[in-house]
């Protein structure tokens, strides 16, 4: 029996497109293929019998890909497979390859086989990144700085700094902001009426910025009365609660602050 | 402040609306906030409600004492006041740093009906014009205020409000002396039409359309555009017409004839059980005094309101009028309405009046008045699980009020849930064949949502579907399998037959959320007694 050829790349868009590039050229038999994101294995265990073979990422050959997708495939399947790269899913990089070969194969009706394993997996990643973007929309929390600078922080489990920066850039367009991805240290940075972008950051950067403006003080205190007196005793319900605002996303929510 | 914030965030909580959903507009040059389709969540209360609007009372001042309610007149609470500036303030600095999607502004009674809704009129106006606020606004209008005010509260807000409180009027004068069916249904009939008519002249987006119109139109199998037609023409016949018999002839020989010729037999058929549905639940409101209007009383009760929106060219081109439409909300337990009489008001309020949603708040005691109730288990919060169950019913799975209730058969089974108490009713339309049977034949399977019946069509042009893959498409097989067959063939062997299938169901344990059974009744509680026969006539609700 032929041995299962494990290719590993690194945890980004760029390189599992890149990684399906290079696992496609081999032309090594689509069943016995392996995507593997380092760093995300699933056994810490060198899988026996396995070749491994690593993958730099590389722009031109993931612009390829994306842009064959695009074209022959459908712009629906493109955005299902960035935003199942950006989940934090162990199997997001096998997944995408083995839904592309079948994208390839059937063409855009792929997204309706939906009692295929790996198109499932594909829904499932999306279906988590998609509500975990739309949690922050509501659980992300702005403290504003000594220089009017809202500041953001949050710990998602996905990467979802990108999907989730247009909404609050629409929404504040006149306003000095970032939101910080603390876990990944990466920053997104929306000057007043300006496009936002995307930049790394790390936490010396954090600690000279850190300085709260005199009022913010005030207005935590506002809103922690605020949501302590609009629940209803009679109805009180911290499981249901729990359920609703998971304990990981309350770590930089004002109103959960000790 | 921070007394005055908890006093009248203390006072408006027993709103249960708090949703931010029903329009979608994008940030604005030169103004702070938008607003999402579908809500947003900004956080959970220790109840487990959601928090997504700032929601507070512009007073606790009030001069009605409607004996529920904890600022009656008579009781002797702290009272304070807010300024507009202040609620502006709060509402900006809140939404900048996220705590917030938008603003709930309502209001006990200050003065006058009158001087209340301008105090309102005037907050929402400064917040969008002096603070330049472009996000999410949820107002209520008063009941007494005169149409101008409310009307013009209507150009600054996307939501508005008038609670029903009580199903009956009878309901209404014994627990809220103060109001009357005639100064609650006026302001929803006057903000329906002017929905409406906002919708025609500028052409705006979303509107007062909710799930149940869409929901009822794909079921009648007509396009958008022949259900806007319609609906337009019984809006001119409505405005044209002061005389709500002749228009309803009207709007008869309208449906019967052009518009829906095309339409095959079944979906005619579905079509005079709609009208007749219509027809009998009002003569059976009529009946049981339910607070809306009955067969010809309309005109009488309601001025219509011919006049339309006078504002309309001041305000062209601004948000428009109500985008997100209007909602209200009644209290279940107060007053010993049934559920069949809850449920057909909530569906005459979506039928005649298109609101987006219509709430329902569990009676919880704040008053010690001899004419309320004392439920010994607390507020009925199963009840009114089961009763939000049945709004979804009606508006996500085409289902009619009468259908899942009838005089003789007033009230939902609190252990189970409303369709598997249908379905249970209605065994003789089941099993149900998985890959045969259309979209909403699948929604009426226990066990089978709005996501898993999408899937079920979908994925079955691709390959027939068995167990396993209904299983991984999110069908509750434990719930479904009694219903279901996969290419002919049920998943086990099982009886189709009503008490059986009844015990299986009652054994599953339900995961109802913790709070609703007030930590006191629970099924294993239940196996004690008899298992309850529910072909009988009378259900027993125990809550009731």
């Amino acid at each position: 029996m032929k041995p299962v050829r494990i290719v590993q790349c690194a945890d980004s868009v760029e390189g599992i497109l890149t990684a399906v590039y290079d696992a496609w050229a081999m032309k090594y038999g689509h069943e016995f293929i392996k995507l593997q994101v380092i760093g995300m294995e699933e056994s810490v265990n060198y899988e026996l019998f396995s070749e491994y073979v690593l993958v730099e990422p590389n722009t031109d050959k993931a612009d390829k890909v994306a842009r064959s997708i695009q074209k022959k495939i459908s712009n629906q399947v493109y955005g299902l497979v960035v935003k199942a790269a950006l989940s934090n899913d162990p199997r997001k990089a096998d997944a995408i390859y083995h839904f592309l070969v079948r994208g390839f194969l059937i063409g855009k009706g792929v997204v309706d086989h939906l009692s295929d394993p790996y198109v499932q997996q594909i829904f499932e990643m999306n279906r988590f990144v998609g509500n975990e973007t739309h949690f922050f929309k509501g659980f992300l929390r702005f403290v504003e700085l000594k220089n009017g600078i809202l500041l953001g922080k949050m710990e998602p489990k996905s990467n979802i700094l990108e999907l989730l920066t247009p909404h609050f850039a629409d929404r504040f367009a006149g306003e000095n902001f970032m939101i910080v991805d603390m876990k990944r240290g990466i920053a997104a940075i929306h000057e007043k009426n300006r496009e936002w972008f995307m930049t790394a950051f790390d936490e010396d950067q954090m600690e000279a910025l850190a300085v709260y403006d005199e009022q913010e003080n005030e207005y935590s205190v506002l809103w922690k009365a605020f949501f302590k007196s609009v629940a209803i005793k009679e109805r009180e319900n911290q499981d249901l609660q729990r359920n609703q605002v998971h304990i990981r996303y309350r770590k930089y929510m004002t109103e959960f602050e000790k | 402040m921070e007394e005055k914030l908890s006093i009248l965030s203390d006072a408006a909580k027993y709103d249960v609306a708090c949703t931010s959903s029903g329009v979608d507009r994008k940030g604005k040059e030169g103004s702070i906030g938008s607003a999402f389709q579908s809500g947003i969540c900004h956080t959970f209360t220790a109840d487990g409600r959601c928090v997504s609007l700032l929601k507070i009372l512009f007073t606790n001042e009030c001069i009605f004492d409607c004996k529920y309610c904890i600022n009656r007149s008579s009781n002797d609470v702290k009272r304070t006041t807010f300024t507009p500036d202040e609620v502006c303030n709060l509402t900006i600095e809140f939404y900048r740093r996220n705590y917030i999607e938008g603003l709930f502004l309502s209001s006990g009674i200050l003065h006058s009906p009158n001087y209340t809704m301008d105090l309102i009129y005037q907050t929402l106006k400064k917040l969008r014009c002096e603070y330049h606020f472009n996000g999410y606004i949820h107002c209520k209008a008063i009941p007494g205020a005169d149409p101008e005010l409310i009307e013009l509260a209507g150009w600054y807000a996307d939501r508005m409000s008038v609670n029903l409180e009580l199903p009956t009027a009878d309901g209404l004068k014994h627990l809220a002396p103060h109001k009357s069916r005639k100064n609650i249904l006026n302001p929803i009939r006057q903000i329906q039409s002017g929905i409406e008519e906002s919708q025609e002249v500028l052409g705006m987006s979303g509107g007062n359309k909710g799930a149940y119109w869409h929901t009822r139109r794909k079921l009648e199998g007509k396009s958008i555009e022949q259900k806007r037609q319609e609906d337009a023409a019984r809006y001119h016949l409505a405005k044209n017409n002061t005389n709500g018999v002749q228009g309803k002839e009207k709007q008869l020989t309208l449906d019967s004839s052009g518009i829906l010729k095309k339409a095959d037999m079944q979906k005619q058929d579905l079509q005079t059980t709609d009208m007749h549905g219509l027809n009998t639940h009002r003569s059976d409101m009529q009946k049981s005094r339910i607070i809306l209007p009955g067969e010809g009383e309309e005109s009488s009760l309601i001025q219509s309101s011919t006049t339309g929106l006078s504002c309309l060219s001041q305000f062209a081109g601004s948000r428009g009028f109500v985008p997100a439409g209007q909602s209200t909300q009644m209290i279940i337990g107060a007053t010993p309405e049934t559920d069949f009489e809850l449920i057909s008001v909530t569906e005459a309020l979506y039928q005649k009046f298109d609101l987006k949603r219509v709430f329902y708040s569990a009676f919880i005691r704040v008053n010690d008045d001899s004419a309320l109730p004392v439920i010994p288990g607390g507020p009925p919060l199963l009840r009114e699980h089961r009763l939000y169950q049945a709004d979804w019913l009606l508006r996500y799975y085409g289902f009619m009020a009468g259908e899942l209730l009838t005089k003789e058969r007033p009230n939902f089974n609190v252990y189970l849930d409303p369709k598997c108490n249908w379905a249970l009713g209605h065994l003789e339309e089941f099993p149900v064949e998985i890959n045969k049977a259309d979209y909403y034949t699948l929604l009426r399977v226990p066990g089978i949502g709005p996501k898993s019946a999408s899937r079920i069509v979908k994925a079955r042009k691709m390959a027939n579907l068995n167990f396993t893959d209904l299983k991984k498409l999110g069908v509750v097989l434990k719930r479904a399998l009694y219903f279901i067959t996969c290419d002919g063939r049920m998943m086990y062997p099982t009886k189709i037959e009503e008490n059986y299938i009844t015990r299986q169901l009652l054994n599953l344990n339900e995961t109802l959320p913790k709070h609703i059974t007030n930590g006191e009744m629970t099924y294993e509680q239940m196996s004690l007694f008899q298992i309850p026969n529910f072909s009988g006539a009378q259900s027993s609700s125990i809550v009731s």
